[in-house]
Protein backbone atom coordinates (compact mmCIF):
# COMPACT_ATOMS: atom_id res chain seq x y z
CA UNK A 1 0.00 0.00 0.00
CA UNK A 2 1.47 3.26 -0.92
CA UNK A 3 1.73 6.23 1.73
CA UNK A 4 0.55 8.71 -0.85
CA UNK A 5 -3.01 10.38 0.38
CA UNK A 6 -5.67 10.11 -1.83
CA UNK A 7 -5.14 13.35 -3.76
CA UNK A 8 -1.60 12.64 -4.39
CA UNK A 9 -0.39 13.43 -8.32
CA UNK A 10 3.16 11.94 -8.77
CA UNK A 11 5.41 11.81 -11.54
CA UNK A 12 6.22 8.18 -12.41
CA UNK A 13 9.60 7.44 -14.14
CA UNK A 14 7.87 7.70 -17.64
CA UNK A 15 8.53 11.16 -19.21
CA UNK A 16 4.83 12.11 -19.59
CA UNK A 17 2.68 10.03 -17.37
CA UNK A 18 1.30 11.27 -14.22
CA UNK A 19 -0.39 8.91 -11.72
CA UNK A 20 -3.51 9.88 -9.28
CA UNK A 21 -4.55 7.55 -6.29
CA UNK A 22 -8.03 6.96 -7.29
CA UNK A 23 -9.16 3.82 -6.00
CA UNK A 24 -8.54 3.67 -1.75
CA UNK A 25 -7.87 0.31 -0.56
CA UNK A 26 -11.24 -0.34 1.19
CA UNK A 27 -12.90 0.07 -2.18
CA UNK A 28 -10.96 -2.37 -4.03
CA UNK A 29 -11.25 -4.64 -1.37
CA UNK A 30 -14.89 -4.22 -1.38
CA UNK A 31 -14.77 -4.74 -4.96
CA UNK A 32 -13.31 -7.33 -5.74
CA UNK A 33 -15.18 -9.73 -2.91
CA UNK A 34 -17.71 -8.52 -4.36
CA UNK A 35 -16.72 -9.52 -7.82
CA UNK A 36 -16.24 -13.19 -6.88
CA UNK A 37 -19.38 -12.86 -4.79
CA UNK A 38 -21.55 -11.48 -7.57
CA UNK A 39 -20.04 -14.04 -9.96
CA UNK A 40 -20.65 -17.15 -7.61
CA UNK A 41 -24.36 -15.84 -7.54
CA UNK A 42 -24.77 -16.09 -11.11
CA UNK A 43 -23.25 -19.19 -11.75
CA UNK A 44 -24.76 -21.03 -8.55
CA UNK A 45 -28.37 -19.32 -10.00
CA UNK A 46 -28.18 -20.52 -13.27
CA UNK A 47 -27.93 -24.08 -11.57
CA UNK A 48 -30.53 -22.85 -8.30
CA UNK A 49 -33.36 -22.29 -11.86
CA UNK A 50 -32.13 -25.29 -14.35
CA UNK A 51 -31.61 -27.54 -12.31
CA UNK A 52 -32.27 -30.52 -14.66
CA UNK A 53 -29.80 -28.82 -17.52
CA UNK A 54 -26.95 -27.60 -15.07
CA UNK A 55 -25.28 -29.30 -12.79
CA UNK A 56 -21.51 -27.70 -12.06
CA UNK A 57 -21.16 -28.06 -8.13
CA UNK A 58 -22.70 -31.66 -7.83
CA UNK A 59 -25.67 -31.50 -6.05
CA UNK A 60 -28.62 -28.91 -5.38
CA UNK A 61 -27.97 -28.39 -2.15
CA UNK A 62 -24.65 -27.60 -3.13
CA UNK A 63 -25.52 -25.03 -5.16
CA UNK A 64 -28.17 -23.43 -2.90
CA UNK A 65 -25.77 -23.34 -0.09
CA UNK A 66 -23.32 -21.63 -2.06
CA UNK A 67 -25.72 -19.30 -3.23
CA UNK A 68 -27.01 -18.84 0.30
CA UNK A 69 -23.25 -17.92 1.35
CA UNK A 70 -22.04 -15.42 -1.30
CA UNK A 71 -25.64 -13.66 -1.38
CA UNK A 72 -25.40 -13.05 2.45
CA UNK A 73 -21.26 -11.94 2.22
CA UNK A 74 -22.15 -9.58 -0.79
CA UNK A 75 -25.04 -8.19 1.43
CA UNK A 76 -22.53 -7.73 4.40
CA UNK A 77 -20.18 -6.09 2.26
CA UNK A 78 -22.93 -3.97 0.21
CA UNK A 79 -23.90 -2.68 3.96
CA UNK A 80 -19.78 -1.78 4.95
CA UNK A 81 -19.72 -0.22 1.13
CA UNK A 82 -23.09 1.98 1.97
CA UNK A 83 -21.69 2.67 5.69
CA UNK A 84 -18.15 3.85 4.03
CA UNK A 85 -19.27 5.99 1.64
CA UNK A 86 -22.21 7.42 3.81
CA UNK A 87 -20.71 7.98 6.85
CA UNK A 88 -16.49 7.60 6.60
CA UNK A 89 -16.22 9.24 3.64
CA UNK A 90 -19.76 11.08 2.92
CA UNK A 91 -19.46 11.53 -0.75
CA UNK A 92 -21.90 8.99 -1.35
CA UNK A 93 -24.01 11.15 -3.05
CA UNK A 94 -21.92 13.27 -5.21
CA UNK A 95 -19.81 10.77 -6.73
CA UNK A 96 -23.18 8.48 -7.17
CA UNK A 97 -26.50 10.60 -7.91
CA UNK A 98 -25.92 13.05 -11.06
CA UNK A 99 -25.89 16.71 -10.81
CA UNK A 100 -28.51 19.11 -12.66
CA UNK A 101 -24.81 19.80 -14.92
CA UNK A 102 -25.12 15.59 -15.29
CA UNK A 103 -28.64 15.62 -15.98
CA UNK A 104 -28.62 18.50 -18.74
CA UNK A 105 -25.69 18.33 -20.80
CA UNK A 106 -23.44 15.19 -18.94
CA UNK A 107 -24.83 12.14 -19.94
CA UNK A 108 -25.93 13.14 -23.17
CA UNK A 109 -22.38 14.12 -23.97
CA UNK A 110 -20.79 10.70 -22.39
CA UNK A 111 -23.56 8.53 -24.73
CA UNK A 112 -22.85 10.78 -27.77
CA UNK A 113 -18.84 9.61 -26.93
CA UNK A 114 -19.63 6.38 -26.37
CA UNK A 115 -21.49 5.97 -29.60
CA UNK A 116 -20.29 7.96 -32.06
CA UNK A 117 -16.80 10.46 -31.00
CA UNK A 118 -15.11 7.12 -29.77
CA UNK A 119 -15.69 5.65 -33.02
CA UNK A 120 -13.81 8.63 -34.84
CA UNK A 121 -11.08 9.32 -32.54
CA UNK A 122 -12.62 12.27 -30.17
CA UNK A 123 -11.19 12.36 -26.45
CA UNK A 124 -13.48 11.44 -24.15
CA UNK A 125 -15.67 14.85 -22.36
CA UNK A 126 -14.68 13.26 -18.60
CA UNK A 127 -11.96 13.00 -16.76
CA UNK A 128 -11.90 10.95 -13.02
CA UNK A 129 -10.85 12.00 -10.34
CA UNK A 130 -11.08 11.22 -6.69
CA UNK A 131 -13.88 13.12 -5.93
CA UNK A 132 -15.47 12.88 -9.53
CA UNK A 133 -14.57 9.43 -10.49
CA UNK A 134 -16.93 8.64 -12.66
CA UNK A 135 -18.37 10.10 -15.74
CA UNK A 136 -22.33 11.02 -16.02
CA UNK A 137 -23.12 7.81 -18.05
CA UNK A 138 -21.13 6.01 -14.41
CA UNK A 139 -23.37 7.57 -11.84
CA UNK A 140 -26.54 6.59 -13.58
CA UNK A 141 -25.70 3.05 -13.90
CA UNK A 142 -24.12 2.81 -10.66
CA UNK A 143 -26.84 4.55 -8.91
CA UNK A 144 -28.81 2.30 -10.48
CA UNK A 145 -27.36 -0.82 -9.52
CA UNK A 146 -26.13 -0.31 -6.29
CA UNK A 147 -28.74 2.47 -4.76
CA UNK A 148 -31.66 0.72 -6.44
CA UNK A 149 -31.34 -2.80 -7.97
CA UNK A 150 -28.58 -4.05 -5.35
CA UNK A 151 -30.63 -3.05 -2.49
CA UNK A 152 -33.84 -4.71 -4.01
CA UNK A 153 -31.57 -7.50 -4.77
CA UNK A 154 -30.84 -8.20 -1.31
CA UNK A 155 -34.08 -7.85 -0.06
CA UNK A 156 -36.05 -9.85 -2.01
CA UNK A 157 -33.03 -12.91 -1.69
CA UNK A 158 -33.14 -12.13 2.71
CA UNK A 159 -37.24 -12.63 1.45
CA UNK A 160 -36.74 -16.03 -0.14
CA UNK A 161 -34.10 -17.16 2.35
CA UNK A 162 -36.72 -16.89 4.83
CA UNK A 163 -39.92 -17.93 3.33
CA UNK A 164 -41.69 -19.13 6.41
CA UNK A 165 -40.77 -16.64 8.71
CA UNK A 166 -41.26 -13.72 6.40
CA UNK A 167 -44.39 -15.16 4.81
CA UNK A 168 -46.25 -11.78 5.87
CA UNK A 169 -44.01 -9.60 4.82
CA UNK A 170 -43.74 -11.65 1.46
CA UNK A 171 -47.39 -11.41 0.99
CA UNK A 172 -47.80 -8.05 1.50
CA UNK A 173 -45.31 -6.86 -1.45
CA UNK A 174 -47.49 -9.38 -3.53
CA UNK A 175 -46.52 -12.87 -2.74
CA UNK A 176 -43.29 -15.27 -3.14
CA UNK A 177 -43.58 -15.71 -7.17
CA UNK A 178 -43.30 -12.08 -7.23
CA UNK A 179 -40.51 -11.52 -4.94
CA UNK A 180 -38.70 -14.85 -6.84
CA UNK A 181 -39.55 -13.09 -10.39
CA UNK A 182 -37.47 -10.07 -9.07
CA UNK A 183 -34.63 -11.97 -7.77
CA UNK A 184 -34.32 -13.39 -11.23
CA UNK A 185 -34.67 -10.45 -13.66
CA UNK A 186 -32.34 -7.92 -10.94
CA UNK A 187 -29.88 -10.89 -11.18
CA UNK A 188 -29.97 -10.86 -14.68
CA UNK A 189 -29.09 -7.19 -14.98
CA UNK A 190 -25.99 -8.03 -13.00
CA UNK A 191 -25.04 -10.17 -15.15
CA UNK A 192 -25.26 -7.90 -18.32
CA UNK A 193 -23.43 -5.33 -16.45
CA UNK A 194 -20.91 -8.00 -15.63
CA UNK A 195 -20.25 -8.14 -19.19
CA UNK A 196 -20.68 -4.38 -20.26
CA UNK A 197 -18.60 -3.54 -17.20
CA UNK A 198 -15.89 -5.84 -18.01
CA UNK A 199 -16.14 -4.25 -21.42
CA UNK A 200 -16.23 -0.44 -20.95
CA UNK A 201 -13.44 -0.78 -18.54
CA UNK A 202 -11.11 -2.13 -21.25
CA UNK A 203 -11.88 1.31 -22.52
CA UNK A 204 -8.98 2.98 -21.42
CA UNK A 205 -5.87 3.99 -23.29
CA UNK A 206 -4.49 0.95 -23.00
CA UNK A 207 -6.75 -2.56 -22.63
CA UNK A 208 -5.95 -2.53 -19.28
CA UNK A 209 -5.45 0.69 -18.24
CA UNK A 210 -8.53 1.25 -15.77
CA UNK A 211 -8.07 -2.42 -14.28
CA UNK A 212 -4.51 -1.50 -12.56
CA UNK A 213 -6.28 1.28 -10.21
CA UNK A 214 -8.96 -1.10 -9.03
CA UNK A 215 -6.26 -3.48 -8.39
CA UNK A 216 -3.65 -0.93 -7.26
CA UNK A 217 -5.27 2.27 -6.43
CA UNK A 218 -3.41 4.34 -9.05
CA UNK A 219 -4.52 5.56 -12.20
CA UNK A 220 -2.25 6.75 -14.81
CA UNK A 221 -3.70 9.67 -16.38
CA UNK A 222 -2.55 9.99 -19.79
CA UNK A 223 -2.18 13.50 -21.45
CA UNK A 224 -2.87 14.59 -24.95
CA UNK B 1 -55.83 -47.54 -2.95
CA UNK B 2 -56.20 -50.86 -1.47
CA UNK B 3 -59.06 -49.14 0.58
CA UNK B 4 -60.88 -48.11 -2.40
CA UNK B 5 -60.61 -51.70 -4.19
CA UNK B 6 -62.36 -52.98 -1.25
CA UNK B 7 -64.76 -50.65 -1.16
CA UNK B 8 -65.55 -50.62 -4.85
CA UNK B 9 -65.53 -54.40 -4.55
CA UNK B 10 -68.00 -54.57 -1.82
CA UNK B 11 -70.56 -51.71 -3.37
CA UNK B 12 -70.15 -53.79 -6.39
CA UNK B 13 -71.31 -56.95 -4.51
CA UNK B 14 -74.44 -55.31 -2.83
CA UNK B 15 -75.20 -53.74 -6.08
CA UNK B 16 -75.83 -57.43 -7.12
CA UNK B 17 -77.20 -57.98 -3.57
CA UNK B 18 -79.86 -55.18 -3.35
CA UNK B 19 -81.80 -57.13 -0.26
CA UNK B 20 -78.62 -56.73 1.99
CA UNK B 21 -77.43 -53.11 0.97
CA UNK B 22 -81.01 -52.50 2.27
CA UNK B 23 -79.93 -54.80 5.61
CA UNK B 24 -77.29 -53.25 6.06
CA UNK B 25 -78.48 -50.18 5.97
CA UNK B 26 -81.10 -50.64 8.66
CA UNK B 27 -79.48 -51.96 11.16
CA UNK B 28 -76.82 -49.10 10.68
CA UNK B 29 -79.81 -46.99 11.16
CA UNK B 30 -80.67 -49.16 14.44
CA UNK B 31 -76.55 -48.66 15.72
CA UNK B 32 -76.13 -45.04 14.71
CA UNK B 33 -79.34 -44.22 16.62
CA UNK B 34 -77.78 -44.77 19.93
CA UNK B 35 -74.04 -44.08 18.91
CA UNK B 36 -74.42 -41.18 17.22
CA UNK B 37 -75.51 -39.40 20.03
CA UNK B 38 -72.96 -37.52 21.87
CA UNK B 39 -74.58 -38.54 25.47
CA UNK B 40 -73.48 -42.39 25.11
CA UNK B 41 -69.85 -41.07 25.72
CA UNK B 42 -70.88 -40.18 29.30
CA UNK B 43 -72.32 -43.82 29.63
CA UNK B 44 -69.38 -45.64 28.80
CA UNK B 45 -66.84 -43.46 27.50
CA UNK B 46 -66.09 -41.58 24.63
CA UNK B 47 -64.75 -44.39 21.58
CA UNK B 48 -68.77 -45.28 21.85
CA UNK B 49 -69.77 -42.08 20.18
CA UNK B 50 -69.40 -42.07 16.71
CA UNK B 51 -70.42 -39.18 14.62
CA UNK B 52 -72.65 -39.90 12.02
CA UNK B 53 -71.85 -37.20 9.31
CA UNK B 54 -67.93 -38.38 9.22
CA UNK B 55 -69.34 -42.05 9.36
CA UNK B 56 -71.16 -41.97 6.46
CA UNK B 57 -68.69 -40.91 4.20
CA UNK B 58 -66.31 -43.56 5.05
CA UNK B 59 -66.16 -46.77 3.40
CA UNK B 60 -67.41 -48.83 5.84
CA UNK B 61 -70.36 -47.48 6.10
CA UNK B 62 -71.58 -49.17 2.68
CA UNK B 63 -70.78 -52.83 4.53
CA UNK B 64 -72.31 -51.72 7.61
CA UNK B 65 -71.75 -52.05 11.33
CA UNK B 66 -71.94 -55.72 11.71
CA UNK B 67 -69.74 -56.75 9.30
CA UNK B 68 -67.01 -55.58 11.12
CA UNK B 69 -68.53 -56.38 14.74
CA UNK B 70 -69.94 -59.37 14.09
CA UNK B 71 -70.74 -60.69 17.75
CA UNK B 72 -73.60 -57.88 17.90
CA UNK B 73 -76.92 -59.32 18.34
CA UNK B 74 -80.41 -57.51 18.51
CA UNK B 75 -80.82 -57.83 22.12
CA UNK B 76 -77.40 -55.46 22.34
CA UNK B 77 -76.39 -54.08 24.58
CA UNK B 78 -78.71 -56.30 27.07
CA UNK B 79 -77.20 -59.43 25.71
CA UNK B 80 -74.21 -59.32 27.87
CA UNK B 81 -72.13 -59.52 24.86
CA UNK B 82 -69.02 -57.70 24.34
CA UNK B 83 -69.04 -56.67 20.50
CA UNK B 84 -65.86 -58.88 18.77
CA UNK B 85 -63.91 -56.24 16.49
CA UNK B 86 -62.80 -57.66 13.14
CA UNK B 87 -59.24 -56.53 12.73
CA UNK B 88 -58.31 -54.52 9.26
CA UNK B 89 -56.04 -57.27 7.54
CA UNK B 90 -58.85 -59.64 7.20
CA UNK B 91 -60.13 -57.17 4.74
CA UNK B 92 -56.93 -54.81 4.42
CA UNK B 93 -54.52 -57.66 3.66
CA UNK B 94 -52.19 -55.98 0.88
CA UNK B 95 -52.05 -52.79 3.04
CA UNK B 96 -51.06 -54.71 6.26
CA UNK B 97 -48.37 -56.38 4.07
CA UNK B 98 -46.99 -53.43 2.56
CA UNK B 99 -47.31 -51.69 6.26
CA UNK B 100 -45.84 -54.41 8.40
CA UNK B 101 -42.71 -54.41 6.29
CA UNK B 102 -42.04 -51.14 6.94
CA UNK B 103 -40.13 -48.65 9.25
CA UNK B 104 -43.28 -46.90 11.42
CA UNK B 105 -45.21 -50.92 11.73
CA UNK B 106 -44.01 -51.10 15.24
CA UNK B 107 -44.89 -47.69 16.27
CA UNK B 108 -48.44 -47.24 15.52
CA UNK B 109 -51.20 -49.78 14.95
CA UNK B 110 -53.78 -48.84 12.01
CA UNK B 111 -56.62 -47.74 14.47
CA UNK B 112 -53.54 -45.13 15.79
CA UNK B 113 -53.41 -42.98 12.51
CA UNK B 114 -56.89 -44.12 10.90
CA UNK B 115 -60.38 -43.83 12.78
CA UNK B 116 -62.10 -46.70 11.28
CA UNK B 117 -65.50 -44.75 11.74
CA UNK B 118 -64.31 -41.79 10.01
CA UNK B 119 -61.54 -43.07 7.60
CA UNK B 120 -61.42 -41.10 3.99
CA UNK B 121 -59.65 -41.83 1.15
CA UNK B 122 -56.44 -39.54 0.96
CA UNK B 123 -57.99 -37.51 -2.04
CA UNK B 124 -60.98 -36.72 0.12
CA UNK B 125 -58.18 -35.69 3.32
CA UNK B 126 -56.51 -32.49 3.40
CA UNK B 127 -52.53 -32.86 3.53
CA UNK B 128 -52.69 -30.49 6.38
CA UNK B 129 -54.87 -33.05 8.33
CA UNK B 130 -52.44 -35.82 7.62
CA UNK B 131 -49.65 -33.81 8.78
CA UNK B 132 -51.79 -33.21 11.85
CA UNK B 133 -52.23 -37.05 12.35
CA UNK B 134 -48.17 -37.12 11.94
CA UNK B 135 -47.77 -34.42 14.65
CA UNK B 136 -49.44 -36.18 16.90
CA UNK B 137 -46.51 -38.55 17.68
CA UNK B 138 -43.91 -36.01 15.81
CA UNK B 139 -44.11 -33.04 17.24
CA UNK B 140 -44.19 -30.37 14.34
CA UNK B 141 -41.21 -28.05 15.78
CA UNK B 142 -39.03 -30.76 16.67
CA UNK B 143 -39.36 -32.06 12.99
CA UNK B 144 -38.75 -28.98 11.89
CA UNK B 145 -35.53 -28.72 14.29
CA UNK B 146 -34.36 -31.93 13.10
CA UNK B 147 -34.77 -31.92 8.76
CA UNK B 148 -32.88 -28.01 9.40
CA UNK B 149 -29.98 -29.99 10.16
CA UNK B 150 -29.57 -30.96 6.41
CA UNK B 151 -32.68 -29.20 4.84
CA UNK B 152 -32.83 -25.87 3.84
CA UNK B 153 -36.01 -24.09 5.04
CA UNK B 154 -36.91 -27.11 6.92
CA UNK B 155 -39.93 -24.95 8.14
CA UNK B 156 -40.98 -24.28 5.05
CA UNK B 157 -40.52 -27.60 3.41
CA UNK B 158 -42.71 -29.41 6.04
CA UNK B 159 -45.29 -26.78 5.51
CA UNK B 160 -46.07 -27.46 1.71
CA UNK B 161 -45.47 -30.94 2.05
CA UNK B 162 -47.72 -33.77 3.54
CA UNK B 163 -45.01 -35.91 5.19
CA UNK B 164 -45.78 -38.84 3.44
CA UNK B 165 -44.78 -37.15 0.10
CA UNK B 166 -41.38 -38.09 1.25
CA UNK B 167 -41.31 -40.78 3.94
CA UNK B 168 -43.31 -43.10 1.86
CA UNK B 169 -43.13 -44.92 -1.16
CA UNK B 170 -46.05 -43.00 -2.46
CA UNK B 171 -45.76 -42.08 -6.48
CA UNK B 172 -47.16 -39.37 -8.94
CA UNK B 173 -47.24 -35.97 -7.55
CA UNK B 174 -49.48 -33.22 -8.18
CA UNK B 175 -49.71 -29.56 -6.28
CA UNK B 176 -53.26 -29.38 -4.42
CA UNK B 177 -54.15 -25.77 -3.43
CA UNK B 178 -56.39 -25.74 -0.38
CA UNK B 179 -58.40 -22.16 0.44
CA UNK B 180 -57.01 -20.60 3.69
CA UNK B 181 -58.13 -18.15 5.75
CA UNK B 182 -57.12 -15.94 8.55
CA UNK B 183 -58.24 -16.90 11.68
CA UNK B 184 -58.90 -14.85 14.51
CA UNK B 185 -59.60 -11.51 14.53
CA UNK B 186 -56.36 -9.86 14.55
CA UNK B 187 -55.11 -7.96 11.36
CA UNK B 188 -51.82 -10.97 10.92
CA UNK B 189 -53.60 -13.65 12.60
CA UNK B 190 -52.54 -17.58 10.90
CA UNK B 191 -53.93 -18.75 7.96
CA UNK B 192 -55.85 -22.19 8.72
CA UNK B 193 -57.57 -24.54 5.86
CA UNK B 194 -61.47 -23.15 5.70
CA UNK B 195 -63.83 -25.27 6.53
CA UNK B 196 -67.11 -25.21 4.80
CA UNK B 197 -68.78 -23.24 6.74
CA UNK B 198 -66.37 -20.29 6.98
CA UNK B 199 -66.82 -20.32 2.90
CA UNK B 200 -70.31 -20.23 3.28
CA UNK B 201 -70.13 -17.90 4.78
CA UNK B 202 -68.45 -15.97 1.90
CA UNK B 203 -70.44 -16.55 -0.81
CA UNK B 204 -73.95 -14.84 -1.04
CA UNK B 205 -77.09 -16.63 -1.61
CA UNK B 206 -77.06 -20.73 -1.70
CA UNK B 207 -73.92 -20.74 -4.21
CA UNK B 208 -71.69 -24.11 -3.89
CA UNK B 209 -68.56 -23.22 -2.15
CA UNK B 210 -66.87 -24.18 -5.21
CA UNK B 211 -68.26 -20.91 -7.12
CA UNK B 212 -66.05 -18.89 -5.02
CA UNK B 213 -62.99 -19.44 -7.62
CA UNK B 214 -65.08 -21.94 -10.19
CA UNK B 215 -67.10 -18.71 -10.87
CA UNK B 216 -68.69 -20.35 -14.34
CA UNK B 217 -69.91 -23.29 -12.17
CA UNK B 218 -68.38 -25.97 -15.09
CA UNK B 219 -66.47 -28.09 -12.68
CA UNK B 220 -63.17 -27.33 -13.83
CA UNK B 221 -61.24 -24.02 -12.86
CA UNK B 222 -59.54 -22.03 -15.59
CA UNK B 223 -56.47 -19.80 -15.37
CA UNK B 224 -58.50 -16.85 -15.59
CA UNK B 225 -60.57 -17.78 -12.58
CA UNK B 226 -57.98 -18.71 -10.81
CA UNK B 227 -55.99 -15.09 -11.09
CA UNK B 228 -59.60 -13.31 -10.52
CA UNK B 229 -59.62 -15.25 -7.18
CA UNK B 230 -56.02 -14.75 -6.27
CA UNK B 231 -56.12 -11.13 -7.18
CA UNK B 232 -59.30 -10.35 -4.78
CA UNK B 233 -58.51 -12.81 -2.06
CA UNK B 234 -56.04 -10.83 0.28
CA UNK B 235 -58.63 -8.86 0.75
CA UNK B 236 -60.77 -11.38 2.26
CA UNK B 237 -57.87 -12.50 4.31
CA UNK B 238 -57.98 -15.71 2.65
CA UNK B 239 -54.56 -17.11 0.14
CA UNK B 240 -54.56 -20.62 -1.59
CA UNK B 241 -52.16 -23.13 0.06
CA UNK B 242 -50.20 -25.13 -2.48
CA UNK B 243 -48.84 -28.65 -1.32
CA UNK B 244 -47.26 -31.02 -2.93
CA UNK B 245 -49.50 -34.19 -3.06
CA UNK B 246 -48.83 -38.12 -4.14
CA UNK B 247 -51.60 -39.66 -6.11
CA UNK B 248 -50.70 -42.76 -5.51
CA UNK B 249 -50.57 -43.04 -1.56
CA UNK B 250 -48.71 -46.33 -0.14
CA UNK B 251 -48.35 -47.62 3.33
CA UNK B 252 -44.43 -48.25 3.04
CA UNK B 253 -43.33 -45.89 5.63
CA UNK B 254 -39.28 -45.31 4.98
CA UNK B 255 -36.53 -43.29 4.40
CA UNK B 256 -35.90 -43.29 1.13
CA UNK B 257 -32.33 -42.50 -0.31
CA UNK B 258 -33.36 -40.39 -3.02
CA UNK B 259 -35.45 -38.20 -1.02
CA UNK B 260 -31.47 -36.83 0.12
CA UNK B 261 -31.06 -35.60 -3.13
CA UNK B 262 -33.15 -32.16 -3.89
CA UNK B 263 -33.05 -32.73 -6.91
CA UNK B 264 -35.75 -35.78 -6.58
CA UNK B 265 -38.53 -32.49 -6.23
CA UNK B 266 -36.80 -29.73 -7.39
CA UNK B 267 -34.90 -30.76 -10.77
CA UNK B 268 -38.62 -32.19 -11.50
CA UNK B 269 -38.45 -29.51 -14.04
CA UNK B 270 -41.79 -27.84 -15.55
CA UNK B 271 -43.03 -30.00 -17.24
CA UNK B 272 -43.81 -32.04 -14.10
CA UNK B 273 -45.16 -29.15 -12.81
CA UNK B 274 -48.26 -28.86 -15.17
CA UNK B 275 -51.02 -31.10 -13.05
CA UNK B 276 -52.70 -28.98 -10.24
CA UNK B 277 -56.20 -29.31 -8.23
CA UNK B 278 -58.05 -26.70 -5.89
CA UNK B 279 -60.05 -29.04 -3.34
CA UNK B 280 -62.87 -27.34 -1.69
CA UNK B 281 -63.95 -28.68 1.61
CA UNK B 282 -67.38 -30.29 1.67
CA UNK B 283 -70.19 -30.00 4.77
CA UNK B 284 -68.85 -33.39 6.21
CA UNK B 285 -65.20 -32.46 6.21
CA UNK B 286 -63.64 -34.05 3.50
CA UNK B 287 -62.65 -32.46 0.47
CA UNK B 288 -63.61 -32.39 -3.11
CA UNK B 289 -61.04 -31.89 -5.78
CA UNK B 290 -61.42 -29.81 -8.53
CA UNK B 291 -58.77 -29.76 -11.65
CA UNK B 292 -57.17 -26.36 -12.53
CA UNK B 293 -56.38 -25.54 -16.58
CA UNK B 294 -52.57 -26.99 -17.19
CA UNK B 295 -49.55 -24.62 -16.09
CA UNK B 296 -51.31 -22.41 -12.94
CA UNK B 297 -48.03 -23.11 -10.45
CA UNK B 298 -45.91 -21.90 -13.75
CA UNK B 299 -48.12 -18.26 -14.09
CA UNK B 300 -45.78 -15.89 -13.26
CA UNK B 301 -47.79 -13.30 -10.98
CA UNK B 302 -51.31 -14.62 -10.21
CA UNK B 303 -51.78 -18.61 -11.07
CA UNK B 304 -50.48 -19.20 -7.55
CA UNK B 305 -49.05 -16.83 -5.71
CA UNK B 306 -47.68 -18.16 -2.74
CA UNK B 307 -46.44 -21.62 -4.04
CA UNK B 308 -42.94 -21.49 -6.05
CA UNK B 309 -40.81 -24.94 -6.02
CA UNK B 310 -37.20 -23.57 -6.43
CA UNK B 311 -36.17 -25.20 -10.05
CA UNK B 312 -39.34 -26.75 -10.88
CA UNK B 313 -41.96 -23.86 -11.18
CA UNK B 314 -39.93 -21.24 -12.69
CA UNK B 315 -42.16 -19.39 -15.80
CA UNK B 316 -40.28 -19.96 -19.05
CA UNK B 317 -41.50 -16.64 -20.74
CA UNK B 318 -39.83 -15.09 -17.46
CA UNK B 319 -36.43 -17.20 -18.11
CA UNK B 320 -36.59 -15.87 -21.93
CA UNK B 321 -36.58 -12.06 -20.81
CA UNK B 322 -33.70 -12.91 -18.60
CA UNK B 323 -31.53 -14.48 -21.12
CA UNK B 324 -32.70 -11.55 -23.27
CA UNK B 325 -31.38 -8.95 -20.75
CA UNK B 326 -27.90 -11.04 -20.40
CA UNK B 327 -27.47 -11.05 -24.27
CA UNK B 328 -28.31 -7.45 -24.56
CA UNK B 329 -24.95 -7.04 -22.13
CA UNK B 330 -23.16 -9.76 -23.92
CA UNK B 331 -24.43 -7.94 -27.39
CA UNK B 332 -23.75 -4.38 -26.45
CA UNK B 333 -20.35 -5.41 -25.62
CA UNK B 334 -19.98 -7.22 -29.06
CA UNK B 335 -21.45 -4.98 -31.02
CA UNK B 336 -19.22 -2.17 -29.45
CA UNK B 337 -16.33 -4.14 -29.59
CA UNK B 338 -16.76 -4.71 -33.20
CA UNK B 339 -17.29 -1.06 -34.44
CA UNK B 340 -14.60 -0.40 -31.89
CA UNK B 341 -12.29 -2.71 -33.87
CA UNK B 342 -13.06 -1.74 -36.96
CA UNK B 343 -12.39 2.51 -36.31
CA UNK B 344 -9.19 1.45 -34.25
CA UNK B 345 -7.21 4.02 -36.54
CA UNK B 346 -9.40 6.63 -36.06
CA UNK B 347 -7.71 6.78 -32.74
CA UNK B 348 -4.34 6.07 -33.54
CA UNK B 349 -4.39 8.91 -35.61
CA UNK B 350 -4.44 10.95 -31.83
Amino acid sequence: MSTHTENTVHESHAEHAEYIYLTPMPVRIWHWINALGIVTLCVTGIQIRFPEYVNIFGTYKAAIRLHNTAGITVAIFYAIWLGYYLIVKGNLFKLYVPNTYDIKMGIFRQVLFYFYHFFKGGPSPHHATPDDKFNPMQKVAYMGLMLVLMPLVILTGILILNVAPLREMIMLLGGLKIMVSAHFLIACCFCAFLFVHIYLATMGHTMLAHFKPMWDGWEEVKHH
Amino acid sequence: MATLRSAALVLSILSIFPMAALAAEKSEDACIDCHGDKNISGKSGSHLFIDPAQYKKTSHSVIGCTSCHESVTVNHPNDGIRPSRATCKECHSPVHQEYAASLHANNAACADCHNPHAVKPPMLTSARDMNAMCAKCHETAKMVTTHAKWLPQADLHIDALPCITCHTGSQNYVITMYVEKRMGTKAHSDFKVASYDELTQLIPGDKDVKSLIDTNGDNFISLAELRSFNRNAKNDDMRLWGMMTPEKVTHSYQILDNRWDCTFCHASGPRAMQTSFVAFPDKSGTFTRMAVEKGAVLDVLYGTPDFYMMGSTRSTALSIVGGLIILGGMGFAGVHGTLRFLTRKNRKEH
